[in-house]
């Protein structure tokens, strides 16, 4: 099976039943994706796969043949934090970070589509992304404000 | 501002509150108390907006998560666990367990040294751990759990209270499941007589649910032994309190564990100890050696790292015509599982309002469901759904404002240890949220929105949706305490590392404690950084809860950074060639004063070389002749739709008063949290039992509701501007566990002023609030 996963190729032999979860965190090492039900419950596991947002815990890895994803390794690069990532950081999105990889990569979705989104269009998109420890207000006004970012850069 | 070190004895015996107990101890006296920052002291980084020091790193997805660590040669453990509430085990196989290709151990009671307390035969709830396996995958390990057999007896069982205090012991070495062998009472004045003397009462029965932590970050461990020495990773809250668990439960000496938690998942009073998972994890390394994690799955999580237990409330208000309370009665049954102790419904009734006589009863009972244990502000949380519930339900008696009320019985002293408060500004947290939701104009907001409803759905359908307003205050121990430590070092590129032994849950306290450090050695706040979560590199600190971390460590962060400061200053003074009294600090500078010359840390430090400048400080006594409480009220208004019972939150007003406020955008992301928890507590949270079969029903994230998005009221958090310097030099209190407490009661209030019927059963589901418009 051959993939890429944030835009290099990725050669990869796994069994039937693997996750693209299990293919991310102990094959690649991948672990900003993170695990926490394991059962498509929280959205914690969030990833794009060509710029649609999924639970990765329940997509088999193989079905993502010939396909590309997106993980929160892949959201900015090394020193030029994409836009939602500077906003959350601003707006204090984040208490413990555990659920935030899948709030950013459900935001990511959210912006490819709509580059100007509401507060509803935001509660709508990323409602399937659970945080305990309440930080949903913020993670709507950073959204908010990396879409304005973002505007800003293209019309600049 | 550098104090002289003042004598003073050593070490007291002191009073420290921890969740609602006091508890005595033995403390460290400090070898000087700095001059306490009072309301009006002039701070830099203390106060300010600071972005979170790792939110970088948490937007990056962080890998310092315990479940991201993959040591060289890891192995995965999986826990097998009991399908019956009570039972004795008779025979466990465990061969195909073995025989699965991949899987490297397998280990049930038999094989756990005793004082680790790991795996029993006797199960005494459903969802206990009898054995567990370890393999090379985590996939394999689950998969070879579901292969062990075991032969189980099984024996009567109760999961109520009414059932359990009918019953035979629900579990080994107890007498009866009184939980403490009977009831506990406390009660302070004569309550009998003051009812039978009582203008007016009211009575009410109010029941709140159990509730689960459900933090993302499972519990999870990873171990490694290197010789005779245990490596642990943990999810946790007290690095150091696991420490001491897994040395004790393995006898091995304390110097030989070290514990890290570089940054955790959310623990909200679950992660407070080492639990099965540490044991397995440490056992099944020591046993194959090699590193072996232990993370638990989420139905585990769910069913068996603690829980809020739920509560019976029968409470009895008595008071006179103008609405002075006489006397408050509380009787509470809690049926808390087989284990856990923490402060019971009735703490709050003692506390937040003043009245002369009040008794609680509180018959926790033992039953055959897995142990409870803390949950934000465990106790208060169901207490003050409860003594509101109450409170609503005399104002209505009285024909008095539910907010008039309350401010009439506004407690000035602490009165169960007879002695004042360091600081209570309640009066004006209730004065302050009334303005901010508009209580007064609240009848024509409420005619303005059924008439706008009206509008929306095209006149016919509009007065189905019926809005309505609630009230509610909180109060808690905030004061925390000694023993605590802080150790800070320059290096000598002019950095500050500031060590402490505490752990940072998402709360923000790296960011804290940089701050503190920064303002009190007059550095930039990037100069600083706090080197937390390790108990191999710093001194101790206590566990993250009851809302003490800040109120511990700051004074202990501020006191070292004194000290540093003054060594600091003593070096650049014959650099200078001035006195050290002539110097100051500011911005990362020494600075003589009234002059243009100075010189940085770096260029200070760099002179010195390896001669490394060093600060030390310890957290002193708190004043006994005073208690130290965080206050505050919280309004609500909510929409319910009398057609399909669905309540929804529209607004949240809340104002505190915490003291100092270090970090203003922390402490609001900690009061939205609380907030939001204390809205999944309201209205959609409950671990559904099976009575007749002891088992739980709910035990995912799908079929226990915690809210998302989508259930967000627009939220309007507040702090007082102020210092408590009574409290401590610093002027802290705490602020995580203060912030839930009011908002169920709140929201249950604005629900019974919509419809003009109370529901007191939580949580408030359509199908609870349809069934009180009917009358069932």
């Amino acid at each position: 099976m051959n993939l890429s996963i944030n835009g290099r190729p990725v050669a990869a032999d796994v069994a039937g039943s693997t996750t693209l979860l299990e293919l991310l965190r102990d094959s690649l090492a991948l672990t900003g994706t993170k695990r926490a039900c394991d059962r498509g419950e929280c959205g914690a596991c969030t990833v794009l796969i060509d710029n649609r947002p999924i639970y990765s815990c329940l997509t088999l890895a193989n079905a993502c043949d010939g396909r590309s994803v997106r993980t929160i390794e892949g959201l900015g690069a090394p020193g030029a934090p994409h836009a939602l990532q500077s906003a959350f950081v601003a707006e204090d999105a984040a208490q413990c970070g555990f659920c935030t990889p899948g709030q950013l990569m459900a935001a990511a979705a959210l912006l490819v589509e709509n580059a100007d989104p509401s507060d509803a269009e935001v509660v709508a998109a990323m409602s399937g992304n659970l945080c305990r420890c309440g930080t949903y207000p913020k993670i709507v006004r950073a959204v908010r404000r990396a879409a304005a970012m973002l505007r800003e850069q293209g019309n600049g | 501002m550098a104090d002289a070190p003042k004598s003073t004895g050593r070490f007291i015996s002191t009073n420290v509150e921890v969740e609602g107990r006091t508890e005595t101890r033995i403390v460290e006296v400090p070898l000087f108390e700095p001059v306490p920052w009072g309301p009006d002291a002039q701070l830099t980084h203390v106060g300010a907006r600071a972005v979170r020091t790792d939110g970088a790193l948490k937007a990056g997805g962080h890998p310092g998560y315990t479940t991201d660590v993959r040591r060289p040669g890891q192995a995965y453990s999986a826990f097998v666990r009991a399908t019956v509430p009570r039972g004795r085990i008779t025979a466990i196989d465990v061969a195909a367990a073995r025989a699965l290709p991949g899987v490297l151990d397998v280990m049930v009671a038999a094989d756990a040294p005793a004082r680790a307390r790991l795996f029993n035969t006797e199960i005494t709830y459903t969802g206990q751990p009898i054995a567990a396996v370890c393999a090379i995958t985590q996939r394999v390990a689950d998969a070879a759990a579901k292969l062990v057999r075991a032969q189980v007896e099984s024996l009567p069982f109760a999961v109520t209270v009414e059932q359990a205090l009918d019953s035979v012991p629900v579990r080994p070495k107890i007498e009866n499941n009184f939980v403490g062998g009977k009831p506990l009472v406390l009660e302070r004045g004569d309550v009998a007589a003051a009812l039978a003397a009582a203008e007016v009462t009211v009575t009410r029965e109010v029941r709140t649910p159990c509730a689960l932590h459900s933090a993302m970050e499972p519990h999870c461990a990873v171990a490694e032994w290197e010789g005779d020495r245990l490596t642990i990773w943990e999810s946790t809250q007290g690095i150091y309190r696991v420490r001491d668990n897994v040395a004790k439960a393995l006898g091995i000496p304390l110097t030989n564990v070290r514990v890290i938690c570089e940054a955790m998942g959310g623990g909200f009073g679950a992660k407070n100890f080492a639990g099965a998972h540490t044991y397995v994890a440490a056992l099944f390394a020591k046993r194959l050696g090699r590193a072996v994690a232990c993370v638990v799955d989420r139905e585990g999580e769910q069913v068996d790292t603690g829980n809020r237990p739920s509560s019976w409330q029968r409470i009895t208000l008595g008071a006179t015509r103008d609405g002075r309370l006489t006397a408050i009665d509380l009787e509470a049954r809690i049926p808390i599982g087989v284990g856990g102790a923490e402060g019971g419904p009735g703490g709050i009734y003692h506390d937040l309002y003043a009245c002369p006589n009040v008794r609680t009863v509180e018959k926790s009972a033992f039953v055959n469901t897995a142990a409870m244990s803390a949950f934000r502000a465990p106790g208060h949380a169901e207490g003050s759904v409860g003594l509101e519930v109450a409170m609503n339900a005399l104002a209505h008696a009285l024909g008095i404002d539910p907010l008039e009320l309350r401010v009439r019985n506004i407690a000035t002293r602490d009165q169960k240890k007879n002695r004042p408060y360091t600081g209570n500004r309640l009066a004006e947290c209730y004065e302050e949220g009334a303005r901010r939701i508009g209580w007064s104009e609240r009848a024509a907001t409420k005619a303005a929105a059924i008439k706008a409803n009206a509008r929306n759905a095209a006149g016919s359908r509009g007065e189905h949706l019926k809005r309505g307003y609630g009230v509610a205050a909180q109060v808690w121990s905030t004061g925390g305490g000694p023993p605590c430590y802080c150790n800070i070092r320059f290096n000598n590129d002019g950095t500050a590392d500031v060590m402490a032994g505490s752990q940072d849950l998402g709360t923000g306290t790296r960011t804290i404690l940089a701050q503190v450090a920064a303002e009190a050695l007059g550095h930039t706040l990037d100069g600083v950084r706090a080197v937390i979560g390790d108990t191999a590199s710093a001194p101790y600190a206590g566990n993250s809860w009851g809302s003490m971390t800040v109120a511990s460590l700051a004074p202990a962060v501020r006191m070292a950074a004194e000290d540093a400061r003054r060594s600091l200053l003593e070096a650049a003074a014959g650099m200078l060639g001035v006195a050290p009294g002539d110097l100051e600090t500011r911005d990362g500078r020494v600075v003589v004063r009234d002059t243009d010359r100075s010189m940085s840390f770096a260029e200070v430090t760099a002179k010195l070389g390896n001669v490394m400048i060093q600060g030390q400080g310890s957290r002193g006594p708190n004043p006994q002749d005073a208690g130290i409480v965080t206050t505050g009220a919280q309004f609500a208004e909510v929409e319910v739709d009398t057609e399909t019972g669905v309540v929804r939150v529209v607004r949240i007003v809340a104002v505190h008063d915490a003291g100092r406020i270090v970090n203003p955008t922390l402490a609001e992301s900690q009061l939205e949290g609380g907030i939001i928890q204390g809205l999944g507590f309201a209205l959609f949270e409950e671990r559904r039992l099976d009575a007749r079969f002891g088992l739980p029903l709910n035990v995912g994230l799908h079929d226990y509701k915690i809210p998302t998005h989508a259930d967000m009221p627009v939220i309007d958090g507040h702090f007082l501007d102020g210092a408590d310097p009574k409290a401590n030099h610093v002027g802290v209190r705490g602020i995580a566990e203060p912030a839930i407490i009011p908002t169920a009661p709140a929201i249950v209030g604005a629900v019974a002023d919509a419809l003009g019927v109370e529901v007191n059963e939580l949580p408030l589901t359509p199908w609870r609030v349809l069934g009180a418009l009917r009358g069932d």
